[in-house]
């Protein structure tokens, strides 16, 4: 009976040691990424790993919960010898993280209750429950399981006209208008709503010192820029201005070149 | 016209013809600022970056029906930088089961003198656009989220008005041509964003 005990207890104390063992290789990977690839970190490798741990934490949880574990609380755990000295067994077990098994670490390592700020808060909590007396504990208790449950069946099942409010809200809340998508894009690709030609009313002052300007056509008309565009008489100056004016534009530069050409550089 | 297929480096090394992919939405103002922050943590860490550029898009009328467009860009927050000049071909109608629009690009870099010279060479200025906002970038793939503003007064810049209440958004990746591995990767990139924005591939002359 005891022999069954015995190896029963070996064989869990196995299983959790290996599992352990995987949760600190993982945490180790996690803490390594995090200090020396911060830059390339993402937030859903972030949340891989954390969804690792807990799965991790997890399989530990049902290990313990198992029925064929042995009860680790009835089990107590005596330092049979403490010595100062480096213990080289100790070390290479523990990858040495413990050199020496002596007063200091006992301690911290076997420690069974928790840790004193540990226990201080977990005072001052029963404290303040058995201030509050049972009935309000008992009604409080209420409270958080109604809003546990309203919780979970608002998240189990989605039901679109559960209430005129709610439907209301959500269609308050589209982040984005399909017709704004097809205006922007329409604008990008071929400046729809961009390019007007507003019939050349009076010209901005100051844009043209080139004296009169024959007011062509609104419409944008095909120019044949022969001989006359190397000879743009007078629009040096005014031909990096010109180009700013969209809708006028055209049509101011089109007349111009019509003022050009109609000179003739060589009738001169 | 299109532009001829660049299959040899010109001698003077200019340009490789590149395939942009490209999947588009938009976002409403109020939902920016969730929209930054998720790209914030899905895109690599990087100082956030913003721009503000002015945009002058070129057209030569030839003969035929299509014009040929070119496109002027140039940095506002960063007047000496050279002006950026784009050709984007057609897109290309082939695999209806690519989720991204694909279309030739080439681009390069010109002087201040551009616009004189796009003048000289015949071109016109069709319209111009102010485009304000932040971008992002995870590996190949490029996110812009610009705010389009129509410039109100010629050639004054500070002048605009915004287009619409939303923020463009845009997913592009650049890859030389031939390579066809990317749609995959942009249409899971685009799922991370739903339902924030959907991005999806527009084609552009359906809103002609």
């Amino acid at each position: 009976m005891q022999q069954r005990e015995e190896k029963l207890l070996d064989a869990s104390v196995e299983s959790l040691i290996s599992r352990v063992g995987h949760l600190k290789n993982v945490l180790h990977s996690f803490i390594y990424k995090l200090e020396n690839e911060y830059e390339r970190l993402t937030w859903p490798s972030v949340l891989d790993n954390f969804a690792l741990l807990s799965g991790q934490l997890n399989t530990i949880n049902k290990l313990l919960r198992n029925e064929k574990t042995p009860s680790f609380r009835q089990q107590i755990i005596i330092p049979l010898l403490l010595s100062p000295d480096r213990d080289e067994e100790l070390a290479k077990l523990t990858e040495q993280r413990v050199p020496v098994f002596s007063h200091e670490i006992v301690p911290d390592h076997l420690r069974t209750k928790p840790d004193p700020e540990v226990e201080e808060q977990e005072k001052q909590l029963s404290a303040e429950a058995a201030r509050i007396g049972p009935e309000v504990a008992q009604k409080q208790i209420q409270t958080l399981n109604k809003l546990c449950s309203n919780l979970l069946e608002k998240l189990n099942n989605p039901r679109d006209d559960r209430d005129a409010d709610s439907a209301a809200i959500r269609q308050n809340k589209p982040s984005f208008n399909p017709a704004d998508t097809n205006a922007l894009v329409a604008a990008v690709g071929f400046g729809k709503g961009l390019s007007k030609c507003r019939p050349p009313g009076p010209v901005a002052p100051g844009h043209t010192g080139q004296g009169p300007i024959m007011s062509g056509g609104p419409t944008l008309q095909q120019v044949t820029i022969g001989g006359g565009s190397g000879q743009q008489q007078g629009m040096g100056p005014g031909a990096p201005q010109q180009q700013g004016q969209p809708g006028k534009m055209p049509c101011n530069i089109k007349t111009n070149i019509k003022a050009a050409s109609s000179m003739h550089p060589y009738n001169r | 016209m299109e532009a001829p297929p660049v299959s040899v480096l010109p001698i003077t090394g200019g340009t490789i013809s590149m395939m942009e992919y490209l999947l588009q939405g938009s976002v409403l103002d109020q939902a920016l600022e969730s929209l930054l922050h998720r790209l914030r943590g899905l895109c690599d860490n990087m100082e956030p970056e913003t721009f503000a550029d002015h945009e002058l898009v070129y057209l030569l009328k030839g003969q035929q029906g299509n014009p040929f467009l070119l496109r002027a860009r140039r940095s506002l927050s960063h007047p000496t930088v050279p002006w950026h000049l784009r050709y984007l071909g057609q897109p290309e109608v082939g695999d209806k089961s690519r989720h991204a629009l694909v279309r030739n690009c080439v681009d390069v870099a010109a002087s201040h003198s551009l616009p004189d010279f796009l003048n000289e060479m015949g071109f016109r200025m069709d319209h111009e656009f102010v485009a304000k906002g932040h971008i992002f970038r995870k590996g190949v793939l490029k996110v812009v989220v610009s705010k389009l503003s129509r410039i109100l007064v010629p050639e004054n810049t500070e002048n605009t008005e915004p287009l619409s209440l939303s923020y463009l958004v845009e997913l592009s990746v650049l890859v030389p041509a031939g390579q066809d591995t990317m749609s995959e990767d942009m249409r899971s990139f685009a799922e991370q964003l739903k339902p924030l924005v959907h991005l999806e591939k527009i084609d552009p002359k359906r809103h002609m």
